[in-house]
Order: C-alpha cells, then sequence, then structure tokens
C-alpha cells in the first residue's frame, strides 16, 4: 500500500525525535520511521520489553513528549529504497516491516540516521569477541549482559571511558583503555573555551574517571591496540605505543591476555540514504567523513531533503537535537503549517544553542579523529570487508590493475558487496587504496549506495514489487 | 525480576531471561561463536546495532537472521555453527 503523508523523518533517534516532535507540534502530518523495535536510537536506547534496566531522565522527558506529540511511529521498520516521486513533487520510500513491504510517500523527508561505531582493520579484528564500543555499551544498558570478564578497551573518545566505567561497576575486570590521542596539556588547553558552559558533560567525564581511577584502571594516551590473538576468539591482544601520526612505534608493543577486546574509534555518519536520494557529499574527516552539504536550514542539495544529526556529520545528541528542531521548523513553514516570520523566529532563537555545540563538535573532532597512521594496522592477509572476506592483499592487487576509486576496487574484489553494504569496509577501502597510489582520501570516492540499503530475500523483493 | 525463558542452542536447552537478544543470551552464556564465514572463520557479536551482518545464525529453521536484533522467546530453536570446524 502506498499512502501519502506531508513529513517522512528517518531515524528515531535524537535528532529524528527532535524533529517529528517539532513537526508534529507545528500541525505537521509527521511519520517517523525506524529500524529498531523501540524509538530513542543508540544514544536513548531503551531496553527491550520485559528487561528492567534504567533509561534516563532525559530520555524519559523526550518519550514523554513524543507519546504527547500526534507522531505515527514506524519502528521495526527499515527504509531500503528512496525514490523521486513519479506523479507529484517529492519522495518515495520502499520500507520493509514486520507486516511486510509497504511505500511512503512523503512531500518533505528529514533524513537523522545517525551514525555507527568507526571499525579499525588490525590482524585478528574479526574474532569472536573483539567488539565495537557499540556493542559493548548496548550489551550493558539495554541488555544487562557483559561482553566479557576481562576486557581491554582502545579506540578514542569519552564513549571508551563512559563503557569502561559501566563495565567496571557491572563487575567486569577492565585490564586497560587505551586512547590512540595524545591529548597533550597545550591541545586541552586551546580547546578550554569549547568546554565552557558544558558542565553536564565535564560532570559525567569526572564521574567516568572517579570510577576507573579507584578500581585502578590504567588509562594511557597515544596507545593502540596493534593485534588481535586467538582461535575460536580472542585471548590475547597486543599494543603499541603510536607516533605524532597515529602508527605503532616499534619495540613498544605490550600483550594483554583477556577474553574481550572493545573497539571505539569514532563514528561514521550513516549517510546511505542521503547518497541514494543523490544528495551531494562533501569528504569532512573531523566529522566523520562523507556526509551531505546542507544549508543553514539543513536542507541538502535536494530540494525538501533534510539532514539533520549525527548522520549529517558527527555532532552529538545536543546538536543533533538543535538541527531537528531547526529542520523540523523550515518543513513546516515549507508545508504550510507555519508562517514564515514565526519559523524564522523559532529558527534564530536556535542560533546560541546551535554556535554552542558546533563548536564543542569542532573541539571533538580535532581532538578525536583517529591520525592516519591508524589504518596501517593491517597486513597483506588481514580482512578488509568482513562480509565478503576481502584482505588488503586483495585490495593492493586490485589497485596493481588499475582501480583507483572504491567503486572500481569493489568492481574487482567484491569489497563493500555483502550483507553490511560497505558500512563496516567503505572507509578501510579507501585509506587501502589512498595509501597505495597516493591520492588524497577524498579522490579515492564513496561507495554507491544502490538498493536495498539492507539485505531482503528475494521473496520480500518480490512481494514488494507486487504494491 | 525479568521473566525466564527456555530455549534450545544447538539442541541443548538453555535457560535465558525475556527481554534479552539472542546475542546477549549467547554471550552470557559464555558462547562467543555465532557463524563460520565461508572460509571456515568464527565469528560472533561485532557491531552490536544490527548493521554488520556478523552475527547471523538460524533460528527456527530461518537462516542469517542477526542475533543482535532477535529477541528470545520461549522455546525458540537457534542453531549456531560453533562446534562445526571445517
Amino acid at each position: 500500500m502506498s499512502r501519502r503523508v506531508q513529513l517522512a523523518v528517518v531515524g528515531a533517534g535524537p535528532a529524528g525525535l527532535e524533529a517529528a516532535i517539532t513537526a508534529a507540534e507545528a500541525g505537521v502530518e509527521t511519520v517517523v520511521i525506524d529500524g529498531y523495535t523501540r524509538p530513542g536510537g543508540q544514544y536513548f536506547k531503551q531496553p527491550l520489553f520485559g528487561l528492567h534496566t534504567e533509561i534516563s531522565p532525559e530520555a524519559k522527558t523526550v518519550f514523554a513528549r513524543l507519546t504527547a506529540a500526534n507522531v505515527e511511529l514506524l519502528t521495526d521498520t527499515v527504509v531500503w529504497g528512496a525514490f523521486s516521486a513519479s506523479h507529484s513533487e517529492g519522495w518515495v520510500l520502499t520500507l520493509h516491516g514486520t507486516a511486510g513491504p509497504s511505500q511512503l510517500e512523503a512531500a518533505v523527508l528529514i533524513l537523522a540516521t545517525g551514525a555507527y561505531d568507526r571499525p579499525l582493520a588490525f590482524p585478528g579484528w574479526t574474532l569472536p569477541g573483539v567488539m565495537t564500543a557499540g556493542a559493548a555499551q548496548t550489551l550493558l544498558k539495554s541488555q544487562a549482559v557483559l561482553s566479557g570478564r576481562r576486557v581491554l578497551l582502545s579506540g578514542t573518545g569519552p564513549l571508551q571511558a563512559a563503557v569502561a566505567a559501566g563495565l567496571v561497576e557491572a563487575g567486569a575486570e577492565v585490564v586497560a583503555v587505551l586512547e590512540a590521542a595524545s591529548l597533550p596539556w597545550w591541545q586541552l588547553a586551546r580547546y578550554a573555551p569549547a568546554m565552557w558552559g558544558q558542565w553536564e558533560r565535564l560532570r559525567e567525564g569526572w564521574g567516568y574517571w572517579r570510577t576507573l581511577r579507584r578500581a585502578g584502571v590504567p588509562y594511557r594516551t597515544g596507545w593502540s591496540v596493534v593485534a588481535a590473538r586467538g582461535r575460536e576468539g580472542v585471548t590475547e591482544v597486543s599494543a603499541a605505543r603510536l607516533n605524532q601520526h597515529g602508527a605503532s612505534i616499534a619495540d613498544t608493543d605490550e600483550t594483554f591476555a583477556v577474553d574481550t577486546l572493545v573497539i571505539g574509534y569514532g563514528f561514521l555518519p550513516a549517510a546511505q540514504l542521503s547518497r541514494l536520494l543523490g544528495c551531494e557529499h562533501d569528504f569532512r574527516p573531523e566529522a566523520g567523513g562523507w556526509i551531505p552539504y546542507r544549508n543553514e536550514l539543513m536542507e541538502t542539495t535536494q530540494p525538501g531533503v533534510y539532514a539533520v544529526g549525527d548522520g549529517a556529520g558527527i555532532g552529538g545528541a545536543a546538536l543533533a537535537q538543535v538541527e531537528g528542531r531547526i529542520a523540523a521548523c523550515d518543513a513546516a513553514r515549507r508545508l504550510g503549517q507555519l508562517a514564515a516570520e514565526v519559523a524564522q523566529t523559532e529558527i534564530m532563537a536556535q542560533q546560541p544553542a546551535l554556535n554552542r555545540e558546533q563548536h564543542f563538535a569542532r573541539m571533538f573532532g580535532a581532538l578525536f579523529t583517529p591520525a592516519a597512521g591508524l589504518y596501517s594496522l593491517a597486513l597483506d592477509d588481514t580482512l578488509i570487508c568482513r562480509c565478503e572476506e576481502v584482505s588488503l592483499g586483495d585490495i593492493k592487487a586490485a589497485v596493481e590493475a588499475g582501480a583507483q576509486t572504491v567503486n572500481e576496487v569493489k568492481g574487482l574484489t567484491r569489497a563493500g558487496m555483502g550483507n553490511c553494504q560497505g558500512r563496516m569496509c567503505e572507509a578501510l577501502t579507501a585509506r587501502a587504496i589512498a595509501a597505495q597510489t597516493g591520492a588524497a582520501i577524498e579522490m579515492v570516492g564513496e561507495m554507491t549506495a544502490r538498493p536495498p540499503l539492507f539485505p531482503l530475500t528475494v521473496a520480500e523483493l518480490a512481494e514488494a514489487a507486487e504494491l | 525480576m525479568a521473566q525466564q525463558l527456555t530455549v534450545i542452542v544447538d539442541g541443548r536447552p538453555v535457560t535465558v531471561v525475556e527481554g534479552q537478544t539472542v546475542a546477549a543470551a549467547l554471550l552470557a552464556h559464555h558462547q562467543r561463536v555465532f557463524r563460520r564465514t565461508a572460509a571456515g572463520q568464527p565469528r560472533g557479536l561485532f557491531c552490536g546495532i544490527g548493521l554488520c551482518f556478523d552475527c547471523l545464525l538460524t533460528v527456527n529453521g530461518a537462516p542469517n537472521v542477526r542475533a543482535c536484533q532477535t529477541p528470545v522467546a520461549e522455546g525458540m530453536m537457534i542453531e549456531t555453527a560453533a562446534a562445526e570446524v571445517w
């Protein structure tokens, strides 16, 4: 069944929920679509039904506002395709949910697709027991299950400290937290102004720090995992000190016996949908990589398609919410639900928060974007594409055969053609090509997004074709 | 306290907690190998949020089900490839 609404919001995390609530409150007919069973995204993650783990007061407030607003919520539903509508101005989303396939036509789209952990390829990174910080955090927060008994965390940014503190409090032994950034005091001092006013974040960070100190967990800056070993799962991890370019320094290796390695090297924007819609993208390493171009109203280069939150550039939940409000106000104006002057006033009122959070996001990007050297940990037999089991050596061979872009390497090796559709390997493949050819990373390009964005069975596709 | 359920993992009954995902339930029982790749390599939970498709296993006879996105249910038949070594 295809039906038409005024606004479709893709993603029910902080950005999407804020956009949907704001638009619905302005009288816009709003549908929010999310792939998970419960709204909230990763930040406002809710436990599955039956488990009684805590959600934050902030999350409770958002869910109360969502319930009060006239928002239609489609959960357990993936958006696997997006097209411009053939008979009218607007867009068609092809959906697949628990009730089967459907289509939704919307005059305006707000993409709030979020982000996921940036993986890093090193020998042994595919072993069971090696997981992302997001996986460990989800297990702990919404499942009340420990990722392991003896854990090493390696990556960059404060999420690591949050996960480590959570693991310690839940009874795991955290052998060390390795922070890839060297974080010298003069660099931190330079960003002190961006921290001014971020009291809640500082208080939270202090809490994690205290928990780790009390448990005697070493927190090493300028260190990273370089290899994981084990037969049926990780049993041992090697770490090394990094130079200023992020490359490991010879003979500084240290070995840790662990049953779990948690890696969290920042986040990648989930920008597959904006690519599929033909929005133009820009390579911005400090914002996570390829992100859609946007004007000050969060509109992409496709008219009536807005992009907000981490999926449009890593900036955190507070920035995501501000962007969601701005996009929703302009969408409501465009749809005739909000007078231009009212929308203008509302958008102006968001500017101080927008500036403050953008400032913070820039600091965050400057401090915690993985240095280029961290992409040189893979050996020739290390897999880059986990799904199709394509190694660094395979990618080197493709480059030697003449491939210069991620799409060309994809064509020759199948890297990026598996179940995850390149979400895990695209950035790693791009770095591997750039290292071989010497080309600037943005010249290596992005993988073309094609429907289905998520795997569907042939039967499911056939069913969708009947619509 | 959340309710306890019984699922069948590779033919053995296992007690799990309602509201857990298959991935969490298996990890709670120290089982971390969920599948094997075409090359025979063991894989388990990786991204944990439904995007990497590495935690695939067979649930009630249906192949390629994401362990991290599937809640456990009473009597659920879960088949991993943990024991198969090629």
